[in-house]
């Protein structure tokens, strides 16, 4: 009976003018997709390439260890061809440097604000907007549309069991929406191949995952259509509902969610954090020029009365000493500064933690913003990626400064600028000499941190398990509805 | 015989549930972007605040003004921003300045808080662009092809019923009857907006009027495009269908891939690779003025004091003519970069603009001042604040505040110095601009949506003369 029932539906389905003109469009906007995805994650490959030989070059061209400077970028995943995410608007490079803080800057879209105004298109989208609205095209009227043409009291002229007729009619208009997703998802896929996407065995089997979560998605759509059609008497009016139930779905929860997050639990701008840092270490900075002033009028006390060579001599003697002391307490207020900034910086991502947190509880109630979810932590592109990149290259930074204060000690030439004035011997300026250029062989080279397939893929399951939750308990419902419905 | 028809499209459509279900969730949509556009402003406008006082705060205490660090500035947010967000989240808005020099911007919204940019914002811009086009097709569908379904379009024509008068009645009267009532509540949002304290400025309310005008523009140019595809079928389900692929590919579709398209096709120098040449360039100069340092003596060797002038009256200039150079060699690569994006926005746009979608958004987000122009103005804007700076402190302390290494040198001989006073310090606010600066570069896009409507309505017209009307 289901078998019929199923061949009955896939007949009616496959042979309207919905079916074609869903293949055609899904079709062509995947392909497009991906072939646009293709196109930008080599630029950005190409970009993070050109980044990595410029930052080569421009390490070889210093002239000094004191200030060696560098800079980090983020390295492309693969699985942006389908899923860029927030890839365009996280910053792609830090600059590396001994006094400044790691911060992610150069996003694509603050370079290039062009392509900010409408962003990208890419598999997620498609799957997630265009795909969830022929999801409702096809099942608004499954069950209501009948009862009006007439055929469905002829099917329940027979013995038909209700459970059988729904199932098969869910299962029925699932078929004739995978085709238009998988077709085209193997198309993809045999485009990403054809130019050489390095996606590895773990971007392989996020891509199968990230296929399932999409399955699961428009299942959903499928059953709250059909859920729709059996609440409803006259198909205008279920068409009507679900299609605001789509809009408020697709297009409004995620973005209200996410909006009452940032007001329910606000966040300090990187502005203020820094101006925080920046008071600090000011106040430090200033503790110690007083000390450094306090330190100078102790050692010239016993130079009093001596005889201008005998100060000459007893100044060569202690200028090694001296210059170690002074040194030893910069670094010294280097350390607290460092530790204040990083205490800052904790502060900040927990908050930010927190806030995202809540806006992924309120958004989870829309089945779109858990798949976008899903989607995103599948190919690395989600919020994490700011931060994980930024933690990567903080412990980058520090053991890059380790080495190049390292070296400086090793080759002997001392930190900063030297100028004495004395009112017998007059001025005297002396800069570190250059040593020709630098051996830069040994300078460590940052690696960007990979995604981890099994975090991933574990915290992604939480994602499609509720779309796939949702999905169930939406065919349920229907199921429910129907077994209530009159047939005739 | 025309208002006959107005009247009864006007009575078919306001008495339909369909108008009520459609209408209510629009009005709860337009509050909503409205209330919560104001709440972001009245945050926005908080948290630059704080950053502010922050910036100032570091200064305190300092007794020198050429031991001034970090004067930061920000781009002060604009009400209409949180209406029609455009670029605004996506630039950064935090610039340090000093007397001279480049000034990097940093800190997009988007860049700090990522999960922003996972969902966006809801804005009125979004609202009318996605919502309301996908309202009118819903309406407009089954102008034609429902009415021959229903049976009511024979009656109608077996009066002496001019087809033009139908269509013209048509179009008026939905548009009529869908637009008009949308205005209560954006009428009831501008009340909210001010409501909840966020100021507006006649010409603000000047320009907000015409972004609300062009997205009735935009809705209009909808409606005939449905009664269009309408009147060019038999069945309503098919011009629904029809009418659905047209949506997704003008409203979701072409204005993203055009753009990545034809973007693309446009070389574009690269960021990374210009600021690469700036950085090897200052290292050049830099070991060049090192030598010079390092061959500095002093005239007068009699007063230490003297001496230090000296020697800072010396670092000033060759910090100047060391600046100088970096502003020449900077400022040629900057200009080459921005010609080249011009030429691609150009054509990208210029393509992009087949979709009245996208001519919606960048009519709405030049009048907001949220478009691409926006960078460029609050660069300009910044420039001219860095002279500014430069002279105050050049005033304050005879040294301009170049972008290279300055000494201070304090002897110790106990006089107190007195701490500077922060306030003295130009402030920075970013001037709006003005229905004057932003009318020119709106006009065209808000002409082509209004061809769009005239385009799409002698298309329906033509349609329905050869269609069978029983």
């Amino acid at each position: 009976m289901f078998g019929t029932v199923l061949v009955k539906e896939l007949r009616a389905v496959l042979l309207s003018p919905k079916f074609p003109a869903t293949f055609a469009v899904c079709s062509l906007l995947i392909v497009l997709s991906v072939f646009i995805g293709i196109r930008e994650f080599r630029g950005a490959a190409a970009r993070y390439a050109e980044g990595l030989e410029l930052a080569a070059q421009t390490l070889r061209t210093q002239s000094t260890w004191m200030n060696l400077s560098t800079t980090a970028y983020r390295k492309p995943d693969p699985m942006q061809v389908f899923v860029p995410g927030v890839d365009g608007d996280v910053g792609r490079l830090s600059p590396i440097t001994g006094t400044e803080d790691v911060k992610l800057t150069n996003s694509r879209y603050a370079d290039d604000p062009l392509f900010a105004l409408f962003r990208s298109i890419d598999c997620a989208f498609v799957v997630q907007v265009v795909l969830s609205l022929f999801a409702i095209l096809f099942t608004y009227n499954a069950v209501n549309g009948e009862r009006e043409s007439g055929t469905l009291q002829l099917t329940f002229a027979g013995a038909v069991p209700r459970t059988t007729y729904i199932l098969a009619k869910i299962a029925g208009a699932w078929i004739a929406l995978a085709i238009p997703l998988i077709v085209p998802v193997l198309l993809g896929i045999l485009l990403v191949v054809v130019y050489g996407v390095p996606l590895g065995a773990g971007g392989w089997a996020r891509c199968g995952l990230f296929m399932l979560a999409s399955l699961f998605y428009f299942t959903f759509f499928v059953a709250l259509g059909v859920l729709i059609s059996a609440l409803t008497r006259r198909p205008a009016m279920s068409f009507l509902a679900a299609l605001a139930a789509w809009v408020v779905l697709v297009l409004i929860v995620p973005r209200i969610a996410v909006m009452a997050a940032g007001t329910l639990r606000p966040v300090p701008s990187v502005a203020e954090t820094e101006g925080w840092i920046d008071a600090f270490a000011k106040d430090r900075m200033d503790e110690q020029m007083k000390a450094l002033g306090a330190r100078w009028q102790e050692r010239q006390a016993p130079m009093q009365g001596m005889s201008p060579e005998a100060r000459q001599a007893y100044q060569q003697s202690k200028q090694q000493e001296w210059a170690n002391e002074d040194d030893a307490a910069r670094q010294e207020v280097q350390k607290e500064i460092d530790a204040y900034r990083v205490r800052v910086n904790e502060e900040q991502g927990n908050r930010v933690a927190d806030q995202e947190r809540l806006a992924f509880a309120l958004a989870r109630f829309s089945p779109a913003s858990a798949y976008q979810i899903a989607a995103m932590t599948l190919a690395g592109t989600g919020v994490s990626l700011k931060a994980t990149n930024e933690a990567a290259m903080r412990e980058y930074r520090r053991a890059f400064t380790q080495y190049a204060a390292g070296k400086q000690k090793e080759s002997g030439t001392q930190a900063g600028f030297r100028i004495t004035v004395d009112s017998q011997t007059g001025f005297h300026f002396s800069a570190p000499r250059e040593r020709g250029t630098l051996d830069v062989s040994g300078v460590p080279a940052f690696a960007p941190p990979g995604v981890k397939l099994s975090e991933v893929v574990s915290s992604a399951l939480i994602d499609t398990g509720l779309i796939a939750v949702l999905a169930l308990l939406a065919c349920a419902a229907a199921l429910a509805a129907f077994l209530r419905y009159d047939v005739r | 015989m025309l208002k006959l028809v107005i009247q009864k499209e006007l009575r078919d459509i306001l008495t339909s549930t369909k108008f009520i279900v459609s209408f209510v969730s629009c009005a709860l949509l337009i509050l909503l972007a409205f209330a919560m556009g104001a709440a972001g402003y009245r945050a926005d406008v908080a948290r630059v605040e704080a950053a502010r006082r922050e910036n100032l705060k570091q200064m305190e205490g300092l007794t020198d003004w050429m031991m001034v660090r970090n004067n930061r500035i920000f781009l002060t947010p604009q009400p209409l921003a949180s209406l029609v967000a455009g670029v605004s989240d996506d630039i950064g808005r935090t610039m340090e300045v000093r007397g001279r020099g480049e000034m990097p911007q940093e800190d997009t919204r988007y860049g700090e808080e990522p999960v922003f940019a996972m969902f966006r914002f809801l804005d009125l811009e979004f609202i009318f662009q996605t919502v309301l086009s996908l309202f009118a097709i819903v309406f407009a569908f089954d102008a034609v092809s429902g009415e021959k379904e229903r049976g009511t379009l024979r009656l109608s024509f077996a009066n002496p019923l001019p087809r033009a008068t139908f269509m013209a009645g048509k179009l008026a009267g939905s548009f009529l009857a869908l637009a008009v009532p949308l205005l209560v509540p954006i009428l009831i949002g501008c009340a909210v907006f001010t409501l909840m304290g966020v100021p507006l400025t006649t010409d603000e309310w000047m320009r907000l009027a015409l972004i609300i005008g062009s997205g009735l523009l935009y809705f209009g140019a909808f409606l005939a495009l449905g009664i269009a595809v309408s009147a060019m079928t038999r069945s309503s389900s098919t011009s629904f269908l029809a009418l659905l692929v047209i949506w997704i590919f003008a409203v979701l579709i072409i204005p993203r891939s055009a753009i990545l398209i034809a973007g693309r096709a446009v070389d574009v120098p690269s960021l990374d690779d210009i600021n690469a040449k700036k950085f090897r360039y200052a290292e050049q100069l830099f070991a060049e003025d090192r030598a010079a340092m390092n061959a500095f003596s002093p005239a007068d060797r009699s007063d230490p004091r003297k001496m230090i002038e000296e020697f800072q009256k010396f670092m000033g200039n060759i910090n100047d003519a060391r600046q100088k150079k970096m502003d020449e060699f900077s400022s040629r690569l900057n200009e080459e970069r921005a010609n080249a994006q011009g030429v691609q926005s150009s054509v990208a746009l210029g393509i992009a603009r087949i979709s009245p979608a996208t001519c919606f958004t960048l009519a709405a987000s030049a009048l907001a001042g949220t478009s691409l122009a926006l960078q460029d103005r609050y660069i300009a804007q910044a420039r001219a604040y860095q002279v500014s700076f430069a002279k105050f402190i050049l005033g304050k302390t005879g040294i301009n505040p170049g972008g290279g290494m300055v000494f201070r040198m304090r002897i110790g001989d106990g006089e107190q110095e007195k701490p500077i006073d922060t306030h003295e310090l130009p402030a920075f606010e970013y001037r709006r601009p003005v229905l004057a600066d932003v009318l020119p570069a709106a006009l065209p896009d808000a002409g082509v949506l209004a061809a769009c409507v005239f385009l799409f309505f002698a298309v329906a017209h033509v349609a329905f003369r050869r269609y069978d009307l029983r």
